[in-house]
């Protein structure tokens, strides 16, 4: 091609600046009468919030809204509060039968919908027979029936005793029998603190405070919802936009003036699952191959589970943005206290393993017996977080002479090797039954549950009785007895059936003057659950 | 036999084949997507119950899947799916919970200000290019188009999008970050300028990618016809160079670049799914994607159906504009 390269380049930058140049000059014409947008040009009273996880079937708590507790347009039996403890929302107390199998539960008289008409036990009977029928998200299996004894009685039978069944009481809100159609999860209508005004789905949520709201009226009286993709958001915060935007954690470290960084903590966990059968060639029904001879051993668990340095995992691949993890539930109320050890002790680890005969060999890996202490560490590939997470843990545990192979698949590979490999998972709920399903020897290989087929009869003892039990203190102190009794458990310094290693922190970024209270633990997910103390939102 | 008999016969005929060959099409494209679905790793229940999956029971699960049919086998569900399409029902969305013709109807709605804007301003500044780049060929205005469009042509959309969204939303603050309306504000007080103003920048992006093809097509089409005998000899009778363009070239190039800029449809609803990603517009391109990760088939195969019925459309408006704008092609039978 004949002519000066570079100067064919300059020109094509000059007419590249052109052409946005006069499209600039065109648009910035246009525009320039319509409404300003910047934050501080809003009345004090509104907020622009921008969280991931727009709910597309819309905002029907018996299809699945709100299944984190505090569903914004309507109410709940039962509520957490900032500490996780179980505290009255609409109920004025409940009572579990000696049997277990029916929960009478008493409402308040005085609560009101928003257009108005009074909150009566047949909503809430009406609401959770709904549920029961939707085929949803919303699992109430246990629940027989509900049923509405006069206006603030109502009664729930189950097919067993649950005391798990409380956080149905908790997360599922009461939607009125009288204005309940197919077309209520696009203009849902509650008793929540919040009144919904209008959803421009794909777009943005806009809701009003709802004054007579029994809970007291939100000081915060119009809040926009927006959605919008990651890049946007940032975009939007540094555009003056936006009051609280959700990022993800690799956006924590950005400085936007007028902002301030929030790091509200999770249990929101990752965490390596072991399996616990040696490999006798048996395999599922589907054909996946079970057990693996190398984290069946004992001794190999505890020693990762020691040599592990959670806090250098936190910094280094989190950078600062989350905290060790010692359990499935750390920091929830039927955690226990006992999982946590001091780890990043590769000596002990040592120890441990020598004492269990693991050999140095040749090639610095360890060998029992002619085996190597080698096996898989599979993460998803999509997953950036999970793959740093591998790699930097398989450099910790290689100084004790454990050689974990980080191998990205997709969760198809993963659903058939996830049975005879270290896998890494996160997960983290507000709900105890996580834990009896990722432990619970009788649900060994069922779906995701128990991947690992680890069995415990004692810990498995504990859950059901934890399940099982009436009383909601008893129950968690069995749960927390299944981690460590003393004597065995499910904590990584017993069976080690998992090496937790971190809990991610949910990052938010907050105008500067907002007050959003005390954060309490998140679960699994980002955004909505931000929203439980939305009430106690003010402007400074 | 009249004349105008004959020539009805020959619409007719013309429409038959044009009816016949949109059916094997929407037939073959609606079978492929099932099937593709069908072996695609994503499971929709799972999709669906997705960090809850500890807390779902396979019993619940199979109840979600007995509600979206998805306890049937495969060739009985698309055979109902068909059925029921033939009575005019595309189904229900599994994630939206609403029917799909009304998520389409919705969703394209915000879709079509967007690819409008974008097909035509790509089409007029397109051609003006092609036409200036051909009139003054081998010169530094030529080289200059002939880089700006290579480049662009190797630009991904998404990345111009967000660089378009630094400069004008972020730095210099003069149009909004994204979404198609103000933020909080209720539809009914939404003004036609703060649409306008919402749609610039996503409209932009598409058609700045979109004028390379055209331009390039024009020039080189431009560029043959200047170089013809009949360009010689109109040039041999004293007609200036912008004469000989604008009384031989445009016309001659202006049946090219009509087909290609209605053959660009396809493309168009391409560049509008990465647009609408990257400025949160809530367009079919987004309704579609999310579709697809979600493995919400009667959603998907009605945008299929949507988006091969909107090419197809592209491709036949060309075929009849050839007969109306070119004299020669009226006087043959149609094919």
């Amino acid at each position: 091609m004949p002519g000066n390269p570079r100067s064919s380049v300059s020109a094509v930058i000059a007419v590249l600046g052109l052409v946005l140049a006069v499209l600039a000059s065109g648009c910035a014409r246009a525009d320039s009468p319509s409404a300003p947008t910047a934050s501080d040009e809003r009345p004090r009273d509104e907020i622009v919030v921008s969280l991931s996880g727009e709910p597309e079937e819309g905002f029907d708590p018996v299809t699945g809204w709100g299944r984190y507790g505090s569903p914004l347009f309507q109410s709940t039996l039962l509520a957490h509060n900032d500490d996780l403890e179980i505290v009255n929302d609409l109920a004025t107390g409940y009572k579990v039968s000696d049997d277990g199998l029916t929960w009478t539960v008493t409402i308040r008289d005085d609560v009101r919908f928003h257009d108005g008409e009074p909150l009566t036990a047949h909503d809430v009977a009406f609401t959770f027979n709904t549920a029961k029928e939707s085929g949803s998200v919303v699992d109430l299996g246990v629940m027989e029936s509900a049923r509405a004894i006069d206006d603030t009685t109502v009664v729930f039978m189950l097919s067993e005793p649950r005391s798990t069944f409380v956080v149905q009481l908790i997360s599922l809100g009461i939607v009125p029998r009288h204005a309940y159609g197919p077309e209520y999860a696009r203009s849902p209508l509650g008793s929540g603190p919040y009144r919904f005004v209008e959803w421009n789905q794909g777009q943005q949520l806009i809701v009003e405070a709802y004054e007579d709201y029994h809970g007291g009226a939100a000081e915060i009286k119009r809040v926009t919802f927006v959605f919008m993709g990651e890049d946007a958001t940032l975009a939007a915060a540094r555009a003056g936009e936006l009051d609280v935007a959700a990022v993800p954690a690799s956006f924590a470290g950005q400085d936007i003036a007028g902002m301030r960084l929030v790091a509200v903590p999770s249990v929101d966990n990752r965490g390596i699952m072991f399996p616990a059968l040696p490999d006798n060639g048996k395999t599922t029904s589907e054909g996946a191959p079970i057990g693996n001879n190398v984290t069946y051993d004992l001794a190999i668990r505890r020693a990762i589970n020691l040599a592990v340095d959670r806090e250098v995992l936190v910094e280094g691949v989190l950078e600062g943005f989350g905290s060790p993890a010692f359990s499935v539930s750390d920091g929830l109320p039927w955690s226990s206290p006992d999982v946590v050890f001091d780890d990043g002790d590769p000596a002990a680890a040592e120890a441990l393993l020598d004492e269990a005969k693991w050999i140095e060999g040749a090639d610095g890996v360890r060998e029992k017996d002619g085996l190597s202490a080698r096996f898989n560490l599979i993460y998803p590939a999509d997953d950036l977080t999970r793959q740093s997470l591998a790699l930097a843990v398989a450099d910790q545990v290689r100084q004790i002479g454990i050689e974990m192979i980080p191998v990205g698949k997709s969760w198809d590979e993963i659903r058939m090797a996830m049975h005879s490999n270290a896998v890494l998972f996160g997960w983290g709920s507000h709900d105890p039954t996580e834990m009896y399903n990722l432990h619970h020897g009788a649900l060994a290989g069922r779906e995701w549950w128990n991947p690992g087929f680890y069995r415990n009869p004692v810990v498995d003892a504990y859950m059901d009785q934890a399940l099982a039990a009436i009383d909601e203190e008893e129950a968690l102190e069995l749960w927390r007895k299944a981690q460590w009794d003393g004597v065995t458990g499910i904590s990584g310094s017993a069976d080690a059936p998992w090496c937790w290693l971190v809990n991610l922190d949910h990052c938010f970024f907050v105008a500067d003057g907002l007050d959003i209270g005390p954060s309490r633990i998140q679960p699994h997910g980002h955004g909505w659950p931000i929203t439980a103390n939305i009430t106690d939102w003010r402007w400074e | 036999m009249t004349g105008w008999g004959t020539r009805m016969i020959a619409v007719l005929t013309y429409l038959a084949s044009k009816v016949f060959r949109l059916a094997t099409l929407l037939i073959a494209v609606c079978a492929l997507s099932f099937w593709l679905m069908h072996v695609s790793p994503i499971d929709p229940v799972q999709a669906y119950v997705g960090a809850d999956m500890m807390l779902v029971s396979p019993e619940q699960r199979a109840e979600i899947a007995e509600r979206w049919g998805l306890d049937k086998p495969p060739g009985e569900r698309f055979l109902l799916w068909t059925v029921s399409l033939a009575q005019g029902d595309l189904g229900t969305s599994m994630i939206h919970r609403q029917p799909v013709s009304t998520v389409i109807v919705e969703r394209f709605a915000a879709s079509l200000a967007l690819m409008g804007t974008a097909w035509t301003l790509s089409g007029v500044f397109g051609f003006a290019l092609g036409v200036i780049a051909a009139r003054f060929r081998g010169t530094l205005t030529d080289r200059a188009i002939k880089w700006y469009c290579l480049t662009l042509a190797s630009t991904p959309a998404f990345w111009l999008g967000l660089l378009l969204l630094m400069v004008f939303a972020v730095w210099l603050g003069l149009l909004p970050m994204g979404l198609a309306s103000p933020v909080g504000v209720l539809a009914e007080d939404v003004t036609w300028l703060d649409r306008l103003r919402h749609l610039v920048l996503p409209a932009l992006t598409l058609s700045i990618i979109g004028v390379a093809p055209i331009a390039l097509h024009t020039r080189q089409k431009l560029i043959d016809v200047l170089a013809s005998d009949y360009a010689l000899f109109a040039r041999a009778r004293g007609e200036s160079e912008t004469g000989i363009i604008i009384r031989h070239g445009l016309r001659n190039v202006a049946l090219p670049a009509l087909t290609l800029q209605f053959a660009s449809f396809s493309e168009l609803f391409g560049g509008a799914v990465l647009a609408e990603q990257v400025f949160s517009y809530p367009g079919i391109g987004q309704a579609t994607v999310q579709a697809g990760l979600h493995g919400d088939v009667p959603l998907l195969l009605g945008a299929v159906i949507f988006s091969t019925l909107f090419v197809f459309a592209g491709n036949l408006i060309a075929d009849l504009l050839y007969r109306v704008v070119d004299p020669r092609t009226q006087a043959e039978a149609p094919a």
